[in-house]
């Protein structure tokens, strides 16, 4: 057969040669012999003619039995001929036509590669061989020494090289004379000082060859003696650096708000193992946490970690359990805030992580403390049933300080080729006091439009707490010896402790009250809660390729947890004493069972998996009005069974489809189960109910995605839909006399939700002008008890957008965006108060290149809310400019002048229709500032004229 | 009549060297996305500083994508080695990407899904020029000789380490014309990755070079050359990687 494709080829060239120009006395034939030092010959060699200026080739042949080969009418011209066979230095000769028609080259010896470098080296370690003339180098990065060696131990493992005991070096025999690096020499000619000193690592390749003596170097005379030479590559260190930027800036006093400052400092240095980061930052320009590309360059390659989560599930998109509580993040909180109210922040923290292939560690601190001062007007408006409602405006004062040192430990280790261990640690130890002034006043309408002012409340609260919450987690995986069969266990032990101290002070006025006493309520109590939780869990998960397009996966969870909370209410007008009603302390244990399998089949981009998990939830828990006295006992059990299917198909052309259908189930959490009384609110009391169920969610949603990179056209769609099963809803109950609302959690049966969404994008120019649009449907019914009577209502929400991007030079871009969005909700209880709620938005950003390094950003953004019903219309536009000029050659500094919100309009607002209420808020928020910044990145600073998104 | 008795004594007298030119091989193919997001001109030094330094130990599990190389003396097909899942895990399809190869009658025949459509490139071979250097390594226990061209669309350095003793001139992806097997490709100093991870060497039947029944847009290699150009321009100007998600192949 080989010889047949080499007749083809030959025939091939021959042809083609033969009719592209007749023979011509300039043509000529070249042969000659391959063979080796005992000149046997070497069949079956490969001969290539190359081009003797590029090294391009031009023609190829085989050798035949007897080692012949022969090019055939060849051009004249400069040629290389080039000989290879395995095991040999190949051949090379250049070829300088004689002008005769046949040059023969007689017999060529292919000088064998030593055995010891061709198995040692190019078989063992895989290291490729450069061949210069005499000189044969290779790459000792591939040998492997252990870490700490120096070059001499490298050295002893090469082939042809020996390092007798007082570390001198021998090559093929030879002394070596001298050992350089990079070309140079290095501490004197001792070679010994060389490789003695030099760590194996810094090396990347070895060169053995014999140089011209320094004699002869010096002279300029070749005295034809030649000193075995050692050199040795260092490697490119292009792994290793540091940068970092800072940003100053600050604003004048003015409007009423006080000098503004924003500043922020980040250090990076790493090298190809290690990255250590530090960050500071302090504003008082409500920018709270880290932005996305800050806690990137912060945990840097421990930003994300994938497979980490060790509670076992379902594959796909609910594969983990949730236990639905009240745990702030753990991890360094990103972005948040929402310019809400004024708020000084500071935060800092370092981070280092070391990455081998083998061992992963990161830690980091992080600490945080954020002061926000917010003055709100708020107002409520809650349908009774019938035709009644209560209003209620509220306006408050409130200021927070909160500050928060977080830690965290990550550390993976790949015990052997099959076995992974992580373990992962996470902590948060913060404190926090709070201040709350509120007004509040409650109007009862009761149906014929007049008002009468039923509550006046005056309320001061104190709070101070402290936390702390830990989470470890160590995770095994181990992959078995068939491929694709895994097995993970994983242990989690979670602890979280809350000190809580509340002073409250109310003065409620009842003016509907009948008697004297009830009139008036005043309060002054000191309110303290100890609350601890601790939770183990232990998970476990199979999966079996049973088949070659079938996996089976099975999985257990188990689940303790242990809550004790102490909760003192005593009256500081009456002696401290202890007020019973609102006191509390209970223990609960919790135990969770979890077993479940499912099936998948998966071949050609289509993936379907469908499975089945029978789930226990045993709820046992003691409680008592004091420690002291006699508890009592709440014992609940819950069992289901839950279903789970999943589909996802890759189509061609980059269309894909999904579906899915699962059942999601929360824990009602601790503080709902329990009958205790919260009363910081005096006018909205709030109760546990020790009856509660487990929320089950049955969750059906599909989506189709189409994408055309060549058109760049996109298309998205979904339906989802919820239904909910023992659903815990807070019913409410309004006292006649005092208009108090108390709500507790209940199981209901029926709410659902349906929604859609639409979107499509398309260029109106390629790479110019690019549209999207999309559109929102969402119809939710919700059920809630008020006073008993089951109230259903009917939420509707649409919302369109529109997103125009323009890029039509380098130096221009401008995005619109525009949504509408309506929300119409009806009240099943009151249809009276039927109403409709619009927001919509409507922004410009404008981004400009001017000459000399300088831009302009400017956004214009303008909020419409209305609600006619309530006579709630607000219209805020906020005009952001700012303009900065990159100074210098080096382009790594950056001077801004920035002015927000220059019309002076900020404000805060939102407005929501809930189960049987729609309430508004208005929050006083900083308004206009300027801002002269600096900016300093040792990377440089580029100036922005278009958004970011590469991918 | 001398020359086939000339061919019928090499016939004979090559039974085992016979064996030695027919086959599958299997290869890893490996994008390293983060020294392809590197050379993003539209890209600040900090941003790419931040892909790398946030992903490296993604990068680092990435296990490539098997791909199989049928070949004989006279026809190579080149395509993906399996659709089944990899290791129990889920099944990601793969577009459709056939390279069929006829050496004897210098024609080929690509089947490439990209960019939204099928198309079919039907032309001759167009070898890419080959310079031939002097390295020699082991590929897949095979001693390789190291030649070097570069893509004149995508102005990409390619480096092929072909083997010394299997006389076959396929290749993987588009890549061909070296008097042996390519049994590695190297696209950009290690942007990306061709390795071969075994060679079988077996008889082919008609059904390891059969390519699908596929509609297609078909063009020449000009047409095909001018499109890759074309969305190269447009995906640069538009800021975005003219390579990554369901883009073109790099």
């Amino acid at each position: 057969m080989k010889n047949l494709f080499l007749l083809a080829v030959l025939c091939l060239f021959a042809a083609t040669l033969y009719a592209q120009s007749p023979a011509s006395p300039t043509r000529f034939t070249l042969q000659g012999r391959a063979v080796d030092t005992t000149s046997a010959p070497l069949a079956s060699s490969t001969v290539m003619l190359l081009n003797a200026k590029d090294s391009s080739l031009v023609n190829f042949t085989r050798t035949g039995d007897n080692g012949a080969f022969s090019f055939k009418n060849l051009k004249s011209g400069k040629y290389v001929l080039k000989i290879s066979f395995v095991g040999f230095i190949p051949y090379n000769q250049v070829i300088q036509p004689t002008g005769d028609a046949l040059m023969d080259l007689g017999a060529l010896k292919l000088k064998p590669i030593t055995r010891e470098l061709m198995e040692v080296v190019v078989r063992t370690a895989k290291a490729p061989l450069t061949i210069k003339g005499d000189t044969i180098e290779y790459n000792a990065s591939s040998f492997k020494v252990p870490p700490g060696s120096t070059v001499e131990d490298l050295l002893r493992k090469l082939p042809g090289v020996q390092v007798d005991q007082d570390g001198n070096i021998r090559a093929q025999g030879q002394e070596v004379k001298k050992v350089t690096v990079d070309g140079k020499s290095f501490f004197g000619n001792d070679p010994k000082a060389a490789t003695k000193n030099l760590q194996a690592e810094a090396i990347t390749k070895v060169q053995v060859f014999d140089d011209k003596t320094e004699q002869a170097k010096l002279t300029g005379i070749n005295d034809g003696k030649k000193e075995k030479t050692v050199n040795l590559e260092l490697k490119e260190e292009f792994k290793k650096g540091g940068f970092g930027k800072v940003t100053a800036g600050a604003g004048p006093a003015s409007n009423n708000v006080s000098a503004r400052f924003d500043g922020k400092g980040m250090y990076n240095k790493f090298d190809s193992k290690q990255q250590f980061s530090a960050i500071l930052l302090g504003n008082n320009t409500n920018q709270q946490g880290l932005s996305f590309n800050d806690y990137q360059d912060f945990r840097g390659s421990n930003a994300f970690s994938y497979n980490d989560n060790a509670d076992f599930g379902f594959s796909g998109a609910n594969r983990y359990i949730y236990f639905g509580d009240d745990n702030e993040s753990l991890t360094v909180p990103v972005g948040g805030g929402e310019g809400r109210g004024f708020s000084k922040n500071s935060a800092g923290g370092i981070n280092y992580n070391y990455d081998t292939k083998k061992t992963k560690l990161s830690t980091s601190y992080y600490y945080n403390q954020t002061r926000i001062d917010l003055d709100a007007l708020r107002e409520n408006k809650r349908y009774l049933p019938g035709t009644s409602s209560l209003r209620t405006t509220d306006t408050s004062n409130q200021s927070n300080l909160n500050t928060n040192h977080r830690i965290s430990f990550r550390f993976e280790k790949q015990l052997d080729s099959m076995q992974t261990l992580v373990v992962i640690s996470n902590g948060r130890f913060g404190n926090g006091n709070s201040n709350l002034l509120s007004l509040q006043r409650v109007f009862l309408n009761s149906g014929n439009n007049s008002e009468v002012p039923t509550t006046n409340s005056q309320t001061l609260n104190n709070t101070a707490a402290n936390q702390f919450a830990m989470a470890n987690t160590v995770l095994y995986r181990l992959k078995l010896k068939k491929k694709g069969r895994n097995l993970a266990a994983s242990g989690t032990f979670q602890t979280n402790s809350n000190d809580g101290d509340l002073l409250l002070k109310a003065r409620n006025e009842f003016f509907q009250a009948t008697s004297v006493n009830d009139m008036l309520r005043v309060l002054n109590q000191d309110q303290g809660t100890n609350s601890r939780s601790d939770q183990y869990k232990a998970n476990l998960l199979y999966v079996e390729p049973f088949a070659k397009k079938y996996t089976w996966e099975t999985f257990y969870n188990f689940s303790l947890r242990n809550d004790e909370v102490d909760r003192d209410v005593v009256n500081l007008d009456d002696s401290r004493r202890r007020v019973d009603s609102l006191s509390l302390y209970y223990k609960n244990n919790y135990l969770f069972n979890r077993l479940g399998t499912s099936l998948r089949y998966s071949f050609k981009g289509l993936n379907v998996s469908a499975g089945i998990a029978g789930q226990q939830f045993e709820l046992d828990g003691k409680f008592a009005r004091d420690q002291g006295q006699p508890l009592q006992s709440i014992r609940r059990t819950f069992t289901t069974v839950i279903p789970n299917f999943g589909l996802n198909y890759s189509l061609k052309n980059n269309k894909s489809l999904y579906a899915g259908y699962d059942v999601g189930v929360q824990i009602p959490s601790s503080r709902d189960l329990q009958p205790v009384t919260t009363n910081s609110n005096p006018l909205f009391v709030s109760r546990g109910n020790p009856n509660l169920l487990p929320q089950l969610n049955h969750n059906v949603s599909a989506y189709f995605n189409y994408f055309n990179p060549g058109s760049f056209t996109n298309f998205f769609a979904n339906v989802y839909t919820t239904y909910y099963v023992n659903q815990i809803v807070y019913s409410q109950t309004v006292d006649p006399q005092t208009n108090i609302i108390t709500t507790m959690p209940e199981n209901l049966t029926g709410g659902r939700n349906l929604g859609t969404y639409f979107g499509f994008g398309f260029p109106l120019k390629k790479t110019k002008a690019t549209l999207n649009l999309n559109t929102q449907l969402n119809f939710g019914h919700n059920l809630t008890r008020i006073n008993t009577v089951l109230n259903e209502t009917d939420n509707q929400n649409y919302s369109f957008g529109g997103q125009l991007a323009l890029t039509p030079k380098e130096w221009i871009a401008f995005y619109a965006n525009a949504n509408f969005g309506i929300t119409d909700t009806r009240y099943s209880i009151n249809t009276a108060q039927n109403q409709i709620i619009y927001n919509n938005s409507f922004r410009g950003d404008l981004n400009l290149q001017l000459p000399g390094s300088f831009f302009v950003n400017t956004s214009l953004n303008y909020r419409v809310y209305k609600n006619e019903r309530l006579n709630f219309n607000q219209q805020i536009p906020i005009l952001n400019t700012s303009i900065y000029h990159i100074l210098g050659k080096a382009k790594k500094a950056e001077v801004r002048l920035s002015a927000y919100d220059l019309l002076n309009r900020n404000i805060v607002v939102s407005q929501y229709a809930g189960q049987n209420f729609t309430s508004t808020e208005r929050i006083q928020s900083l308004a206009r500032y300027f801002m002269l910044s600096i900016t300093y990145n040792m990377r440089g600073v580029q100036g922005k004229v278009r958004r970011d998104g590469f991918y | 009549m001398k020359n086939i008795f000339v061919l019928l004594c090499l016939l004979t007298g090559s039974v085992t060297m016979a064996q030695k030119s027919e086959g599958v091989a299997t290869y890893v193919r490996k994008e390293h996305w983060l020294k392809i997001t590197n050379r993003l001109t539209f890209l600040s030094q900090e941003q790419k500083d931040r892909e790398t330094q946030t992903w490296k130990n993604w990068e680092e599990d990435n296990k490539g994508i098997k791909m199989k190389l049928a070949f004989s003396p006279n026809e190579s097909l080149y395509t993906y080695n399996s659709d089944e899942p990899e290791e129990g895990g889920y099944s990601w399809r793969k577009s459709e990407f056939y390279l069929y190869r006829n050496f004897e009658k210098d024609k080929k025949t690509d089947i490439i899904e990209m960019l939204g459509k099928t198309y079919i490139v039907d032309d001759s071979l167009h070898a890419p020029v080959w310079k031939i250097g002097n390295q020699i390594k082991e590929v897949a226990g095979y001693i390789c000789m190291r030649a070097d061209t570069e893509d004149p669309i995508k102005k990409q350095k390619i480096t092929a380490w072909f083997a010394q003793d299997i006389p076959v001139s396929a290749g993987p992806e588009r890549m061909n014309g070296l008097p042996g097997l390519i049994l590695e490709l190297d696209v950009n100093d290690g942007d990306v990755t061709i390795e071969a991870v075994s060679v079988a060497f077996r008889p082919l039947t008609p059904e390891d070079l059969k390519l699908p029944k596929q509609k297609g847009k078909k063009m020449t290699d000009a047409a095909y050359d001018a499109l890759i150009k074309q969305h190269i321009t447009d995906r640069i100007s538009a800021r975005q990687s003219p390579y990554g998600w369901a883009g073109i192949r790099y």
